[in-house]
C-alpha cells in the first residue's frame, strides 16, 4: 500500500517543477531575439500600428509585470491569449482541442512499445547468446539508434509512395467527419459508429505509431533483457527450479515481478520521450496536435501558446512520473519508506 | 450557431437543438448539408500548405485564411477571375469624383441566415475595423483596418438601404480596389452588435456557407449557400485540406485525392507534370522578389553608382532559369507586368562585370567593401529558393570584389530584423493587396515622410517613416510622380506617371529588380472551369467537378 505521505509529498513537489519550468521558458522566450508585435502586426502595418498591437499585448510593460501577468494567467490555467495562431482565442481552448491527439499517439505508442519490447526482452534473456538473442539486440540497438525524422520519411516513402497501402498523412481521410466527443479518433469514431471512419483512423494512425512504438519498444526490450539476466541467476530463482517448478512458470512468476521493477522506470521515462518524439512524428506525419502547435507557435512567435505547450509537456511528463514512482513503491514497498 | 471554439458542425448544432428550435431562415439553408460527404454536384477538395484556424476576415494578414473567407464572405467590388480588373458584387454600381464616392449596392442579396444584406452592415463592418469610438470596434484587428480603409476614409453615410456615400481623406485612385480586397468583405451588422464569434463561425452574402471547422484534423467543409445571389456553386461541397508537405500534397492530388493544390515547387511540378490526372495550371503573378539596399545603415548604398554596380554584377536571369527552374520572369522595375503601371519599355540589367567593376571605381569602391545580406530560409512564393538566391548574389559579387556574409533567418524573426531597418541588404518580395500599382510604388519605396534636403534617402528612426519602404529610399523626384498618380482618377494619365516612376526607380536601382513569380497550381483532370487569380478569389463557386 502507498503512504498517503508519499504521493503528497511528490505532489507538492510539482509546484516548484512547474513553476521552474514556466520561469525558464518565460525567459528564453523573451531573452530570444525577434518581436512578437512586428510579426503580428505583418508587412503592412505602420509603425504606429506596431505600437498600437505592442501596447494591447502588454509586451510594452516592463518585464516583471509582463512575468506576474504570465503566472497569474498560468495559475488559473487560462495561459492568455493566443498571439497569432488562433488571434484572441484563450490558449487553454486551443490545447483542449489538440491535447487529446497527441496524448492518444504517445499511449498508442507506449502500448506498441510495451506489446513488442517485454516480450522480446524476456525472451533475449531466457534465450541468451542464442541467434534469436542477438537478432533482439541488433534490433533494440537499431530502433535506439534511427531517429524520428529518418524513419518516418522511409516508412511514407516505402508503404505510401511505393507500395501505396497507406496514407501518408493525417489522422482520418478527408471523406469522414466526425463528431469530437473525447478528441481521441478511434473513440470518436466508435463511439459515433462508424466503422469505416474507425478503419480510415487506423491506417492513418498505424505508421506514427510503429514509430514512435520502434523507440520505445528498443529501450523496454534493452532493460527488460538486462534485469531478467540479473534476476534468473538469483537464489530464489534455482530454488523454484530445484522445487520441480517448469522454467516457464519459474521466469514468469518468479522473474518477471522482480525484473519489473527497473523497467517501470524506463516505462515512466519512455512516456516523457514519446510525448517530446511527438513533436517530430506530428511534424512528420502532418498530425496537429500540440507537437506541431509548439512548431507553429515558435514559428509565428505566439508566446502564450509556447509557453503554455511547453508547461503541458512538462505537466505531464511530471505526472507520469509521479505515477510510475507509486507504481514502483508498490511493487517494492521499501521505496516509501 | 457554434461548437466549442474549434469545431463548429452545424450537424451537432441541428441535432442538439432539435428542429423545433432552428430558426425558420435558417432551415432552408442548414438542412442541404445535413448529410455530409459527397453531394450533388460532387466535392471538390483544395489542398494546401496550411491551415487556417481563424475565419475572421479582420483578424488575419494571412493569405490562407483569405482563400476560405473569399468563398463565404462577398465584398462591395470583387476581381474579375484570372484578372486585375475589378467587377460588381455586392455593389452593382459607382462613381468616383475627387474625395467623393457613391456605390449602389444590390438588393437581392441575403447573408446565409437569412438577414438581408444592407449599406448599414457596410458601416457596421468598416466602423468594426477601424473606429475606436464604434461599441464594437475590434480593437485587435489586424493592419488591414488603416491599410484597407481607415487611411482612406474620412465619413460613410447610408442613403437608404442601398446606396452608400463615402467622403475620402483625400483623392486616391486605387480605393475602389481596396474594396475588393478580401479583408474588406462584408459582415452582418446584427452578428458584429451580438457578439458573434467570427473566429470559429461565418455568415457571409458569398456563394458556400460553413459547415464545418476541424481544427484537429486541418481541414475545413463548405457547402453551397442557398441564398446566394450570383452563379453557382457548382459543387455538393468543397473541402480545404492542409498537406502541409509538397511532396504529398502532389501526391494527393496525381492520387485523386484532391482535385487542386496550390504553392508548388519545380519538384512538385514535375510530379504533376508527368500524371496523367492532373495538370499544371498557371498564370501570370502580380509580385516580385527583389533585393533592397538599406541606404539608412549602408554609406557606399547611398551611391547610386554602386547600386547600379551591383545591378549590373548580379545574373538575375540565370537566378531565374537555373535556381527557380523558370517559374518566374526576370524583372526589371517594382510594378510586375500585369498591371498598367508597368513600363514596358524598359529592360532588365544585364550582366555585364566591366560595366560594374568601372561603376564601382567610378564611385572611390574600387577595391569593394563587405555588407551583411539578410534573407528569409523558406522558399515563399517570390522567391522560391532563397539561400540559393543568397549564394548566387555572394558568388556573382565577390567578382567585383564585394564581399557579401549571408544572414539567413527564420521569417518571423526577419521581419523583425529587416523591420527594425538592422539590415545592410536583404532579399525580399511582395504579395500585391489591390492590383493597382500604388500597391507597389507608394507602399514599398515612398518613405511617407518628407525627403531631407540633398539627400534621396531618410534615417529609418524618423517619426511616421513607412518602414516598407526598407531601402529607405526618398527620392524627390519618384515621389512626386507617385503622389501625383495616387491623386489622378484617370487611369491612362496614371500610367504615364508610373511609367516615369518606372525609369526612375530602375535608373536609380534602390533594389535589384529579381523575378516576377508565376502563379501555379495543380489540377486534377476531373476539374472544369477553374481559372487561376493571381489577386482575389480562388474563385471556386464557378469550378464544376465531374
Amino acid at each position: 500500500m502507498v503512504s498517503k505521505r508519499f504521493v503528497a509529498k511528490r505532489l507538492l513537489l510539482l509546484g516548484p517543477v512547474l513553476f521552474g519550468v514556466a520561469t525558464v521558458v518565460f525567459a528564453i522566450l523573451h531573452l530570444s531575439p525577434g518581436d512578437p508585435a512586428l510579426t503580428i502586426a505583418g508587412e503592412r502595418a505602420s509603425q504606429e500600428f506596431v505600437e498600437e498591437v505592442r501596447s494591447n499585448l502588454g509586451l510594452d510593460d516592463p518585464l516583471w509585470e509582463q512575468y506576474l501577468r504570465f503566472l497569474r494567467e498560468t495559475a488559473t490555467l487560462q495561459f492568455g491569449q493566443s498571439y497569432q495562431i488562433q488571434r484572441g482565442t484563450p490558449v487553454s481552448s486551443i490545447l483542449a482541442n489538440r491535447l487529446p491527439i497527441t496524448i492518444e499517439l504517445a499511449i498508442l505508442g507506449q502500448i506498441a512499445g510495451l506489446s513488442f519490447g517485454l516480450p522480446l526482452g524476456i525472451l533475449s534473456a531466457v534465450k541468451q547468446d542464442t541467434l534469436t538473442d542477438h537478432f533482439t539486440r541488433v534490433g533494440a540497438l537499431a530502433g535506439i539508434s534511427v531517429p524520428i525524422y529518418w524513419s518516418g520519411p522511409l516508412l511514407i516513402l516505402l508503404f505510401a509512395q511505393i507500395l501505396g497501402v497507406l496514407p501518408t498523412s493525417g489522422r482520418i481521410s478527408s471523406s469522414y467527419f466526425v463528431d469530437t466527443t473525447t478528441g481521441l479518433i478511434l473513440v470518436d469514431t466508435l463511439l459515433e459508429g462508424n466503422l469505416e471512419a474507425f478503419r480510415s483512423a487506423v491506417t492513418h494512425l498505424l505508421m506514427p505509431v510503429v514509430v514512435l512504438g520502434i523507440y520505445s519498444m528498443a529501450f523496454i526490450s534493452r532493460m527488460m533483457r538486462s534485469s531478467m539476466l540479473e534476476v534468473i541467476r538469483q537464489d530464489y530463482m534455482r530454488t523454484a527450479r530445484a522445487k520441480g517448478q517448469g522454467e516457464k512458470i519459474t521466469v514468469m512468476k518468479h522473474g518477471l515481478r522482480n525484473a519489473f521493477i527497473p523497467v517501470i522506470t524506463i516505462i515512466g521515462i519512455q512516456f516523457g520521450s514519446l510525448l517530446g518524439g511527438s513533436v517530430l512524428t506530428e511534424t512528420v506525419f502532418e498530425i496537429n496536435g500540440i507537437g506541431t502547435l509548439l512548431v507553429t507557435a515558435i514559428e509565428q512567435s505566439d508566446y502564450p501558446v509556447v509557453q503554455a505547450t511547453v508547461l503541458v509537456f512538462a505537466f505531464l511528463y511530471t505526472l507520469v512520473n509521479l505515477f510510475v514512482d507509486i507504481t514502483y513503491s508498490v511493487l517494492d514497498p521499501r521505496i516509501d519508506q | 450557431m457554434s461548437g466549442n471554439n474549434n469545431q463548429v458542425s452545424r450537424r451537432s448544432f441541428l441535432k442538439a437543438a432539435g428542429s423545433a428550435t432552428v430558426a425558420t431562415a435558417a432551415t432552408s439553408t442548414l438542412a442541404g448539408c445535413a448529410g455530409g460527404g459527397g453531394s450533388e454536384g460532387g466535392t471538390l477538395r483544395y489542398g494546401r500548405s496550411a491551415h487556417s484556424e481563424t475565419l475572421d476576415p479582420q483578424n488575419t494578414t494571412s493569405g490562407e485564411v483569405s482563400k476560405v473567407t473569399n468563398q463565404i464572405y462577398d465584398g462591395l467590388i470583387d476581381f474579375e477571375p484570372g484578372e486585375a480588373a475589378i467587377t460588381e458584387s455586392l455593389a452593382t454600381d459607382w462613381s468616383m469624383d475627387g474625395t467623393e464616392v457613391s456605390l449602389t449596392l444590390r438588393e437581392d442579396a441575403q447573408f446565409d441566415d437569412g438577414t438581408e444584406f444592407t449599406a448599414a452592415d457596410f458601416i457596421a463592418t468598416y466602423r468594426r475595423f477601424t473606429d475606436e469610438d464604434y461599441e464594437y470596434y475590434f480593437e485587435e484587428g489586424s493592419a488591414y483596418g488603416p491599410f484597407t480603409l481607415g487611411n482612406w476614409i474620412d465619413s460613410v453615410e447610408a442613403d437608404g438601404d442601398y446606396t452608400l456615400n463615402v467622403t475620402l481623406t483625400q483623392p486616391y485612385a486605387p480605393f475602389l480596389r481596396n474594396l475588393a480586397m478580401f479583408a474588406a468583405v462584408v459582415l452582418s451588422q446584427d452578428d458584429i452588435e451580438s457578439g458573434f464569434d467570427f473566429n470559429a463561425d461565418a455568415n457571409g452574402t458569398g456563394p458556400f456557407q460553413l459547415d464545418e471547422l476541424d481544427n484537429a484534423n486541418g481541414r475545413i467543409r463548405l457547402t453551397p449557400n442557398e441564398n446566394y445571389w450570383g452563379d453557382g456553386p457548382q459543387v455538393g461541397e468543397l473541402l480545404f485540406i492542409e498537406r502541409g508537405q509538397n511532396s504529398t500534397r502532389a501526391q494527393a492530388l496525381v492520387e485523386g485525392e484532391l482535385e487542386i493544390i496550390d504553392n508548388l515547387d519545380p519538384s512538385t511540378i514535375s510530379t504533376v507534370e508527368n500524371a496523367d490526372s492532373a495538370e499544371v495550371a498557371s498564370g501570370q503573378g502580380i509580385n516580385i522578389g527583389y533585393m533592397v539596399f538599406n541606404q539608412s545603415r549602408v554609406e557606399a548604398f547611398r551611391d547610386a553608382r554602386v547600386r547600379q554596380a551591383i545591378s549590373y554584377a548580379i545574373d538575375t536571369q540565370s537566378i531565374v532559369e537555373e535556381v527557380y527552374d523558370g517559374i518566374a520572369t526576370q524583372a526589371d522595375q517594382p510594378c510586375p507586368p500585369a498591371l498598367f503601371g508597368h513600363n514596358d519599355d524598359i529592360d532588365p540589367y544585364p550582366q555585364d562585370l566591366e560595366q560594374a567593376q568601372s561603376l564601382l571605381e567610378e564611385a572611390g569602391y574600387g577595391d569593394g567593401f563587405s555588407f551583411q545580406l539578410t534573407t528569409f530560409q523558406n522558399a515563399r512564393g517570390y522567391n522560391p529558393a532563397p539561400l540559393p538566391t543568397a549564394e548566387t548574389i555572394r558568388t556573382n559579387l565577390g567578382e567585383i570584389g564585394i564581399e557579401v556574409e549571408i544572414d539567413d533567418r527564420q521569417f518571423s524573426d526577419y521581419l523583425t530584423y529587416t523591420g527594425e531597418g538592422n539590415h545592410d541588404a536583404s532579399l525580399s518580395g511582395w504579395y500585391t493587396d489591390n492590383a493597382d500599382p500604388d500597391n507597389f510604388y507608394y507602399v514599398l519605396m515612398h518613405p511617407q515622410v518628407e525627403s531631407p534636403d540633398g539627400q534621396d534617402w531618410v534615417d529609418w528612426d524618423t517619426e511616421g517613416f513607412n518602414t516598407s519602404n526598407r531601402a529607405a529610399w526618398a527620392n524627390d523626384e519618384f515621389m512626386t510622380l507617385v503622389e501625383d498618380a495616387q491623386q489622378t482618377a484617370d487611369q491612362s494619365a496614371r500610367a504615364e506617371l508610373y511609367h516615369e516612376a518606372a525609369q526612375i526607380a530602375r535608373d536609380e536601382a534602390p533594389w535589384v529588380y529579381i523575378d516576377y513569380a508565376d502563379e501555379i497550381r495543380g489540377v486534377g483532370t476531373s476539374v472544369n472551369n477553374y481559372t487561376v487569380s493571381a489577386i482575389g478569389g480562388p474563385h471556386l463557386h464557378l469550378v464544376e467537378v465531374e
